[in-house]
């Protein structure tokens, strides 16, 4: 029994899906326009991503990605930079919930879904990167772009088993202001924030927006949109934003940045109340915001 | 010694960096990435997090390069990390899995070579094969 146990890992999902599917989740769907890039030697991390970008923006092909997530020494491609290669192209990459539904509703909503699997013992590992394009719950399988063929199906227990021996890794890579089905806030926050890093400000704004439409309590969300805004030039933008968040959320940081936006804007007499609504809130900002009101009073 | 002279230059990065700090406070906008630091309630602007995060990053380098990677590579390859990411790599970079191979080129790859061996003699895998000798 334990042997079982530990041959399966975590709970096996399948049957419960087949056998009680969601009932507003299609039956089938195959994402039959993703395009195919056969993998070179060693190379299923460009082409799994290759595959990805293309499938929602403009084409890259794997030969491009090389240089940003293989890694010789390795023989492949680690996770994160799979991630950081997705958002120097322009792409918000989100972690999914590790689920079998979560993998199917990201499909049926369009979005291919980039997995690692481990197609080896857990003792034995053969890591590899598959993009998911698309399942049918009556055959219960998955359709996968996998290395060099173009259309693999799984069955579902098979892609669970491999699946689940990389703790079910599995993200999507869409264009910011479009947001995955099944992320959550926490994920799709550490998301922006590292695709704020990399990309243009007024493409990390849009991401912010359209997150913060979503999940509008979120106070980190809403200081992205007042940072991005204010990295693109929209001062007005940005003093709105800023401007929400500090009446939404006792925050210091929303406080400050909001009074640091005023000044610029030239409101002198707004700045300072702010700033000193800033500094009275205390906290480990308090330094900044003294800062702040000492510029303002200058 | 380049990692010497690699960490001299970050220090005194971290000197000059300070001393303009002190000089000219301006009013400075939070980043979203401390924000989101200290809503995980940890540490964030203090220099001394600030030096942390760029060891990890000149420590990240020297790996990615002792992997195969030219140092410009390397670089930009960083430089697109955050600095939760930059820790995580420096810690993972030896054990985490790298996504690679296709089986179907493994096992062809294995094919291969038993139906070499069985051509030199050395096995009888294959009934279709006669051995050289």
């Amino acid at each position: 029994m334990l042997l079982m146990l530990a041959l399966t890992g975590c709970a096996v999902q399948a049957p419960q899906l087949l056998g009680r599917p969601p009932p507003d989740l299609p039956r089938q769907v195959e994402l039959v326009q993703t395009p195919f890039f056969p993998q070179l030697e060693l190379q299923c991390g460009p082409a799994a991503l290759a595959t990805a970008l293309s499938a929602n923006g403009p084409e890259i092909r794997p030969r491009a990605l090389v240089d940003e997530v293989f890694l010789p020494g390795r023989e492949g491609s680690l996770q994160l930079e799979m991630l950081a290669g997705a958002r120097r192209h322009g792409m918000v990459a989100t972690l999914l919930p590790g689920s079998l539904e979560a993998v199917m509703r990201e499909t049926a909503a369009g979005h291919p879904v980039i997995v690692l699997q481990n197609l080896g013992l857990s003792w034995a590992p053969t890591w590899h990167y598959a993009v998911v394009v698309g399942y049918d719950l009556d055959a219960a399988t998955f359709v996968l772009r996998s290395g060099t063929t173009e259309r693999l199906e799984l069955a579902l227990r098979t892609f669970e088993h491999t699946w689940d021996r990389s703790q079910r890794w599995a993200f999507v890579a869409l264009p910011p202001g479009r947001l995955p089905v099944t992320a959550t806030e926490d994920e799709a926050t550490r998301a922006l924030i590292a695709f704020e890093r990399n990309a243009p400000p007024d493409a990390a704004a849009r991401a912010y927006a359209a997150a913060l439409a979503r999940w509008p309590d979120s106070l980190v969300l809403a200081m992205g949109l007042g940072n991005a805004r204010h990295a693109t030039g929209d001062k007005a933008g940005a003093e709105q934003a800023f401007r929400d968040a500090a009446a939404r959320h006792e925050s210091a940081a929303a406080w400050n940045n909001h009074a640091s936006v005023l000044l610029e804007l030239g409101r002198r007499e707004e700045a300072r109340r702010a700033a000193q609504h800033a500094v009275e809130l205390g906290g480990p900002l308090r330094e900044t915001a003294l800062a702040t009101l000492r510029s303002i009073d200058r | 010694m380049k990692q010497l002279q690699r960490l001299f230059a970050m220090l005194l990065v971290i000197c000059f960096s300070n001393a303009t700090m002190i000089q000219a406070a301006q009013a400075a906008l939070v980043t979203t990435e401390q924000i989101a630091g200290m809503a995980a309630a940890s540490p964030e602007d203090s220099p001394h997090a600030r030096l942390g995060a760029l060891m990890t990053r000149a420590d990240v380098q020297a790996q990615l390069e002792r992997f195969g990677l030219s140092p410009d590579v390397a670089k930009e390859r960083i430089a697109a990390l955050t600095d939760d990411e930059a820790l995580m790599l420096a810690q993972q970079i030896e054990n985490a899995p790298a996504g690679g191979s296709d089986v179907l080129g493994v096992l062809l790859f294995v094919f291969i070579v038993l139906l070499v061996t069985d051509i030199l003699g050395l096995t009888k895998i294959f009934p279709f094969t006669r051995s050289v000798r």
